[in-house]
Protein backbone atom coordinates (compact mmCIF):
# COMPACT_ATOMS: atom_id res chain seq x y z
CA UNK A 1 0.00 0.00 0.00
CA UNK A 2 1.55 3.32 -1.09
CA UNK A 3 1.29 6.55 0.84
CA UNK A 4 -1.47 9.54 -0.51
CA UNK A 5 1.33 11.78 -1.64
CA UNK A 6 2.91 9.39 -3.31
CA UNK A 7 -0.19 8.22 -5.41
CA UNK A 8 -1.05 11.50 -6.14
CA UNK A 9 2.59 12.17 -7.84
CA UNK A 10 1.99 8.63 -9.60
CA UNK A 11 -1.37 10.02 -10.77
CA UNK A 12 0.00 13.29 -11.85
CA UNK A 13 2.59 11.16 -13.82
CA UNK A 14 0.01 9.58 -15.29
CA UNK A 15 -1.58 12.39 -16.23
CA UNK A 16 0.96 14.38 -18.04
CA UNK A 17 1.99 10.93 -19.94
CA UNK A 18 -1.58 11.05 -21.25
CA UNK A 19 -1.62 14.23 -22.32
CA UNK A 20 1.45 14.49 -24.42
CA UNK A 21 0.61 11.10 -26.35
CA UNK A 22 -2.73 13.03 -27.19
CA UNK A 23 -2.78 14.40 -30.57
CA UNK A 24 -6.40 16.16 -31.78
CA UNK A 25 -7.14 15.84 -34.97
CA UNK A 26 -7.49 18.71 -36.59
CA UNK A 27 -7.85 19.76 -40.50
CA UNK A 28 -6.94 22.19 -42.79
CA UNK A 29 -4.12 24.60 -42.08
CA UNK A 30 -3.56 23.01 -38.29
CA UNK A 31 -3.14 19.87 -39.26
CA UNK A 32 -0.33 21.17 -42.12
CA UNK A 33 1.16 23.35 -39.51
CA UNK A 34 1.64 20.69 -36.64
CA UNK A 35 2.51 17.64 -39.06
CA UNK A 36 4.61 19.36 -41.89
CA UNK A 37 8.05 19.92 -41.50
CA UNK A 38 7.96 21.51 -45.16
CA UNK A 39 8.34 25.18 -46.26
CA UNK A 40 4.87 26.67 -48.11
CA UNK A 41 1.33 25.37 -47.36
CA UNK A 42 -0.06 23.53 -49.61
CA UNK A 43 -2.42 25.23 -52.43
CA UNK A 44 -6.19 24.70 -51.26
CA UNK A 45 -5.54 24.33 -46.95
CA UNK A 46 -9.72 23.95 -46.53
CA UNK A 47 -9.62 20.21 -46.45
CA UNK A 48 -12.05 18.53 -43.70
CA UNK A 49 -10.47 16.07 -42.26
CA UNK A 50 -7.19 16.14 -43.96
CA UNK A 51 -5.58 15.91 -47.71
CA UNK A 52 -7.84 13.53 -49.96
CA UNK A 53 -6.42 10.60 -51.14
CA UNK A 54 -7.97 9.24 -54.79
CA UNK A 55 -8.29 5.76 -55.36
CA UNK A 56 -10.13 3.85 -52.79
CA UNK A 57 -13.72 3.16 -51.56
CA UNK A 58 -13.30 5.34 -48.27
CA UNK A 59 -12.74 8.55 -50.05
CA UNK A 60 -14.49 11.57 -49.37
CA UNK A 61 -16.39 13.83 -51.65
CA UNK A 62 -13.97 16.26 -53.41
CA UNK A 63 -14.49 19.85 -53.32
CA UNK A 64 -14.23 21.69 -56.09
CA UNK A 65 -11.41 24.61 -55.71
CA UNK A 66 -13.02 27.87 -54.04
CA UNK A 67 -13.10 30.86 -57.12
CA UNK A 68 -15.13 33.36 -56.75
CA UNK A 69 -15.60 33.67 -60.74
CA UNK A 70 -17.74 30.47 -60.23
CA UNK A 71 -18.88 31.20 -56.80
CA UNK A 72 -20.38 34.88 -55.53
CA UNK A 73 -19.04 36.83 -58.58
CA UNK A 74 -21.50 34.48 -60.66
CA UNK A 75 -24.40 34.53 -58.15
CA UNK A 76 -24.23 38.45 -58.02
CA UNK A 77 -24.35 38.66 -61.95
CA UNK A 78 -27.18 35.95 -62.33
CA UNK A 79 -29.21 38.22 -59.85
CA UNK A 80 -28.47 41.23 -61.51
CA UNK A 81 -29.25 40.18 -64.95
CA UNK A 82 -32.77 38.97 -63.36
CA UNK A 83 -33.36 42.04 -61.68
CA UNK A 84 -32.63 44.14 -65.02
CA UNK A 85 -34.82 41.93 -66.91
CA UNK A 86 -37.97 42.93 -65.01
CA UNK A 87 -37.98 47.18 -66.55
CA UNK A 88 -36.55 45.59 -70.02
CA UNK A 89 -39.36 43.51 -70.59
CA UNK A 90 -41.40 45.92 -69.22
CA UNK A 91 -40.45 48.66 -71.52
CA UNK A 92 -40.35 46.15 -74.50
CA UNK A 93 -43.87 45.46 -73.56
CA UNK A 94 -45.20 49.56 -74.23
CA UNK A 95 -42.56 50.05 -76.91
CA UNK A 96 -41.67 48.97 -80.57
CA UNK A 97 -38.83 46.97 -81.52
CA UNK A 98 -38.33 48.70 -84.65
CA UNK A 99 -37.82 52.18 -82.97
CA UNK A 100 -35.61 51.11 -80.82
CA UNK A 101 -33.50 48.67 -82.25
CA UNK A 102 -30.45 48.47 -79.70
CA UNK A 103 -33.22 48.41 -76.53
CA UNK A 104 -34.63 44.83 -78.38
CA UNK A 105 -31.28 43.44 -78.93
CA UNK A 106 -30.26 44.12 -75.61
CA UNK A 107 -33.61 42.31 -74.12
CA UNK A 108 -32.83 39.25 -76.48
CA UNK A 109 -29.42 39.17 -75.29
CA UNK A 110 -30.06 39.30 -71.86
CA UNK A 111 -32.90 36.97 -72.31
CA UNK A 112 -30.06 34.10 -74.06
CA UNK A 113 -27.65 34.96 -71.61
CA UNK A 114 -30.46 34.17 -68.57
CA UNK A 115 -31.59 31.73 -70.18
CA UNK A 116 -28.26 29.91 -70.50
CA UNK A 117 -27.55 30.46 -66.93
CA UNK A 118 -30.53 28.67 -66.14
CA UNK A 119 -29.88 25.69 -68.20
CA UNK A 120 -26.36 25.12 -66.71
CA UNK A 121 -28.40 25.19 -62.95
CA UNK A 122 -30.58 22.46 -64.26
CA UNK A 123 -27.50 20.71 -66.16
CA UNK A 124 -25.72 20.76 -62.83
CA UNK A 125 -28.39 19.40 -60.89
CA UNK A 126 -29.54 16.52 -62.87
CA UNK A 127 -26.09 15.73 -64.94
CA UNK A 128 -23.21 16.51 -62.74
CA UNK A 129 -19.74 15.42 -64.40
CA UNK A 130 -18.91 14.00 -60.98
CA UNK A 131 -22.10 10.99 -60.85
CA UNK A 132 -22.53 11.25 -64.93
CA UNK A 133 -19.00 11.47 -66.66
CA UNK A 134 -19.49 11.29 -69.93
CA UNK A 135 -23.40 12.82 -70.49
CA UNK A 136 -22.12 15.41 -67.99
CA UNK A 137 -19.97 16.76 -70.57
CA UNK A 138 -21.89 16.41 -73.58
CA UNK A 139 -24.77 18.06 -71.95
CA UNK A 140 -22.26 21.18 -70.47
CA UNK A 141 -20.60 21.63 -74.01
CA UNK A 142 -23.97 20.87 -75.96
CA UNK A 143 -25.34 23.52 -73.62
CA UNK A 144 -22.84 26.13 -74.81
CA UNK A 145 -22.55 25.18 -78.18
CA UNK A 146 -26.61 25.77 -78.24
CA UNK A 147 -26.04 28.99 -76.51
CA UNK A 148 -23.70 30.57 -79.30
CA UNK A 149 -25.91 29.17 -81.71
CA UNK A 150 -28.56 31.14 -80.14
CA UNK A 151 -26.99 34.13 -80.05
CA UNK A 152 -25.50 33.90 -83.95
CA UNK A 153 -29.13 33.46 -84.30
CA UNK A 154 -30.47 36.25 -82.59
CA UNK A 155 -27.75 38.79 -84.02
CA UNK A 156 -29.23 37.54 -87.47
CA UNK A 157 -32.74 37.78 -86.70
CA UNK A 158 -32.75 41.11 -85.14
CA UNK A 159 -30.51 42.43 -88.15
CA UNK A 160 -31.94 41.01 -91.12
CA UNK A 161 -35.37 40.32 -90.05
CA UNK A 162 -38.22 42.69 -87.83
CA UNK A 163 -36.68 41.61 -84.18
CA UNK A 164 -38.20 39.93 -81.29
CA UNK A 165 -40.29 42.09 -79.76
CA UNK A 166 -42.05 43.09 -82.91
CA UNK A 167 -42.03 39.43 -83.92
CA UNK A 168 -44.01 39.21 -80.38
CA UNK A 169 -46.48 41.71 -80.86
CA UNK A 170 -47.13 40.50 -84.77
CA UNK A 171 -47.86 36.63 -83.65
CA UNK A 172 -50.04 37.25 -81.06
CA UNK A 173 -52.27 39.93 -83.16
CA UNK A 174 -52.34 38.02 -85.79
CA UNK B 1 4.56 2.72 -19.96
CA UNK B 2 2.31 4.17 -17.40
CA UNK B 3 4.08 4.14 -13.92
CA UNK B 4 1.52 1.38 -12.19
CA UNK B 5 2.71 -1.86 -10.28
CA UNK B 6 2.10 -4.66 -12.84
CA UNK B 7 0.24 -7.63 -11.68
CA UNK B 8 -1.12 -10.56 -13.29
CA UNK B 9 0.31 -13.00 -16.04
CA UNK B 10 -0.34 -11.10 -19.51
CA UNK B 11 2.10 -8.34 -18.37
CA UNK B 12 4.41 -11.34 -17.60
CA UNK B 13 3.85 -12.59 -21.67
CA UNK B 14 3.58 -9.23 -23.19
CA UNK B 15 7.23 -8.92 -21.50
CA UNK B 16 8.38 -12.42 -23.18
CA UNK B 17 7.67 -11.46 -26.60
CA UNK B 18 5.98 -14.13 -27.52
CA UNK B 19 2.99 -13.10 -30.07
CA UNK B 20 -0.74 -14.54 -29.08
CA UNK B 21 -1.97 -14.00 -32.51
CA UNK B 22 0.59 -15.58 -33.81
CA UNK B 23 -0.42 -18.55 -32.06
CA UNK B 24 -4.07 -18.23 -32.87
CA UNK B 25 -3.31 -18.02 -36.78
CA UNK B 26 -2.13 -20.66 -37.29
CA UNK B 27 -5.21 -22.52 -36.51
CA UNK B 28 -7.67 -20.05 -38.29
CA UNK B 29 -10.25 -21.87 -40.43
CA UNK B 30 -10.99 -18.43 -42.39
CA UNK B 31 -9.02 -17.42 -45.53
CA UNK B 32 -8.65 -14.25 -46.93
CA UNK B 33 -7.59 -12.87 -50.66
CA UNK B 34 -6.00 -9.75 -50.96
CA UNK B 35 -7.48 -7.73 -53.93
CA UNK B 36 -6.58 -4.38 -55.77
CA UNK B 37 -8.65 -1.30 -54.56
CA UNK B 38 -10.56 -1.01 -58.28
CA UNK B 39 -11.42 -4.64 -57.82
CA UNK B 40 -12.82 -3.46 -54.39
CA UNK B 41 -14.37 -0.35 -55.71
CA UNK B 42 -16.54 -2.66 -58.54
CA UNK B 43 -17.37 -5.05 -55.91
CA UNK B 44 -18.95 -2.60 -53.79
CA UNK B 45 -20.55 -1.03 -57.21
CA UNK B 46 -22.08 -3.92 -58.04
CA UNK B 47 -23.22 -4.87 -54.58
CA UNK B 48 -25.15 -1.23 -54.73
CA UNK B 49 -27.02 -1.60 -57.50
CA UNK B 50 -28.47 -4.37 -55.66
CA UNK B 51 -29.90 -2.47 -52.59
CA UNK B 52 -33.14 -1.15 -52.54
CA UNK B 53 -33.54 2.20 -52.12
CA UNK B 54 -36.25 4.11 -49.89
CA UNK B 55 -38.82 6.37 -51.64
CA UNK B 56 -38.14 9.94 -51.38
CA UNK B 57 -39.88 12.55 -54.81
CA UNK B 58 -42.86 9.88 -54.51
CA UNK B 59 -44.25 10.38 -50.73
CA UNK B 60 -42.97 13.98 -50.40
CA UNK B 61 -46.15 16.09 -49.14
CA UNK B 62 -47.41 18.48 -52.14
CA UNK B 63 -46.21 22.12 -50.82
CA UNK B 64 -46.53 25.34 -52.22
CA UNK B 65 -42.52 25.45 -51.89
CA UNK B 66 -41.45 22.87 -53.68
CA UNK B 67 -44.13 23.15 -56.26
CA UNK B 68 -43.88 26.03 -56.71
CA UNK B 69 -39.71 25.73 -57.07
CA UNK B 70 -40.46 23.10 -60.19
CA UNK B 71 -43.01 24.73 -62.03
CA UNK B 72 -40.26 27.62 -61.70
CA UNK B 73 -37.89 25.52 -63.16
CA UNK B 74 -40.37 23.44 -65.77
CA UNK B 75 -41.73 26.89 -67.08
CA UNK B 76 -38.17 28.89 -67.52
CA UNK B 77 -37.02 25.87 -69.22
CA UNK B 78 -40.57 25.58 -71.36
CA UNK B 79 -39.90 29.07 -72.52
CA UNK B 80 -36.11 29.06 -73.22
CA UNK B 81 -36.65 25.86 -75.11
CA UNK B 82 -38.92 27.32 -77.23
CA UNK B 83 -36.32 30.60 -77.74
CA UNK B 84 -33.23 28.31 -78.17
CA UNK B 85 -35.54 26.59 -80.54
CA UNK B 86 -36.84 29.67 -82.73
CA UNK B 87 -33.35 31.00 -82.86
CA UNK B 88 -31.17 28.04 -84.37
CA UNK B 89 -34.55 27.42 -86.80
CA UNK B 90 -33.71 30.47 -87.82
CA UNK B 91 -30.27 30.12 -88.27
CA UNK B 92 -30.72 26.63 -90.07
CA UNK B 93 -33.76 26.86 -92.23
CA UNK B 94 -31.81 27.92 -95.47
CA UNK B 95 -30.03 25.35 -95.01
CA UNK B 96 -32.74 23.32 -94.62
CA UNK B 97 -34.29 24.81 -97.73
CA UNK B 98 -37.31 25.39 -95.88
CA UNK B 99 -38.52 29.11 -95.59
CA UNK B 100 -38.65 30.23 -91.71
CA UNK B 101 -38.77 34.03 -91.41
CA UNK B 102 -41.09 36.41 -89.26
CA UNK B 103 -43.33 37.01 -92.18
CA UNK B 104 -43.73 32.77 -92.25
CA UNK B 105 -44.04 32.39 -88.62
CA UNK B 106 -46.84 35.38 -88.71
CA UNK B 107 -48.74 33.49 -91.81
CA UNK B 108 -48.65 30.89 -90.35
CA UNK B 109 -50.18 31.61 -86.74
CA UNK B 110 -52.85 33.95 -89.07
CA UNK B 111 -54.24 31.12 -90.70
CA UNK B 112 -54.94 28.79 -87.84
CA UNK B 113 -58.32 28.84 -86.29
CA UNK B 114 -59.70 30.81 -83.74
CA UNK B 115 -59.17 28.89 -80.70
CA UNK B 116 -55.90 27.57 -81.65
CA UNK B 117 -54.59 31.27 -81.87
CA UNK B 118 -55.99 31.83 -77.65
CA UNK B 119 -54.92 28.22 -77.01
CA UNK B 120 -51.16 28.84 -77.93
CA UNK B 121 -51.58 32.50 -76.45
CA UNK B 122 -52.29 30.60 -73.43
CA UNK B 123 -50.00 28.04 -73.45
CA UNK B 124 -47.48 30.88 -73.74
CA UNK B 125 -48.65 33.50 -71.88
CA UNK B 126 -49.27 31.50 -68.21
CA UNK B 127 -45.63 30.18 -68.21
CA UNK B 128 -44.30 33.34 -68.98
CA UNK B 129 -46.45 35.38 -65.93
CA UNK B 130 -45.68 32.68 -63.48
CA UNK B 131 -41.90 32.59 -63.90
CA UNK B 132 -42.10 36.17 -64.03
CA UNK B 133 -43.58 36.77 -60.93
CA UNK B 134 -42.22 33.90 -59.45
CA UNK B 135 -38.38 35.26 -60.59
CA UNK B 136 -39.55 38.33 -58.56
CA UNK B 137 -40.49 36.59 -55.53
CA UNK B 138 -36.85 34.79 -55.88
CA UNK B 139 -35.54 38.34 -55.96
CA UNK B 140 -37.11 39.03 -52.97
CA UNK B 141 -36.22 36.72 -51.00
CA UNK B 142 -32.57 37.19 -52.17
CA UNK B 143 -32.86 40.85 -50.53
CA UNK B 144 -33.75 38.99 -47.48
CA UNK B 145 -37.42 40.12 -47.34
CA UNK B 146 -40.36 37.74 -47.09
CA UNK B 147 -38.52 34.60 -45.56
CA UNK B 148 -40.83 33.38 -42.95
CA UNK B 149 -42.86 30.31 -43.64
CA UNK B 150 -46.49 31.75 -43.21
CA UNK B 151 -44.60 34.43 -45.94
CA UNK B 152 -43.59 32.05 -48.11
CA UNK B 153 -46.80 30.09 -48.46
CA UNK B 154 -48.70 33.89 -48.84
CA UNK B 155 -46.65 34.80 -51.63
CA UNK B 156 -46.72 31.47 -53.35
CA UNK B 157 -50.38 31.66 -53.64
CA UNK B 158 -49.99 35.22 -54.64
CA UNK B 159 -48.14 34.59 -57.52
CA UNK B 160 -50.40 31.59 -59.07
CA UNK B 161 -53.37 34.11 -58.59
CA UNK B 162 -51.39 36.98 -59.96
CA UNK B 163 -50.29 34.69 -62.96
CA UNK B 164 -53.51 33.50 -63.87
CA UNK B 165 -55.25 37.10 -64.29
CA UNK B 166 -52.38 38.22 -66.12
CA UNK B 167 -52.49 35.38 -68.61
CA UNK B 168 -56.54 36.38 -69.01
CA UNK B 169 -55.36 39.80 -69.68
CA UNK B 170 -52.25 38.93 -71.90
CA UNK B 171 -54.33 36.61 -74.01
CA UNK B 172 -56.94 39.22 -74.12
CA UNK B 173 -54.31 41.64 -75.86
Amino acid sequence: MISATARRALLAQNRQLLRSQFTPIVGGRARWAATSSSGTPPESVYVPGGPVYKGSVNDPTPFPTPSKAHGSHHWAFERLLAAGLVPLTGVAFVTSGSHYPVLDGVLALSLIVHSHIGFDSVVVDYLDTRKKPVIGQVAKWGLRAATTAALVGVYQFNTNDIGLTELIAKVWTA
Amino acid sequence: MLAVRAVGLRPAIRASGISVMALRATSRGVKTESITTTDQRSILDKQRLNRPSSPHMTIYEPQITWYGSIAHRITGVGLSVGMYAFFLSYLAAPVAGIPFDSSAVVELVHGLPEWAKVAGKTVFAFPFAYHSLNGVRHLTWDSTKLLSNAAVTRSGYAVIAGAIISTAALVMM
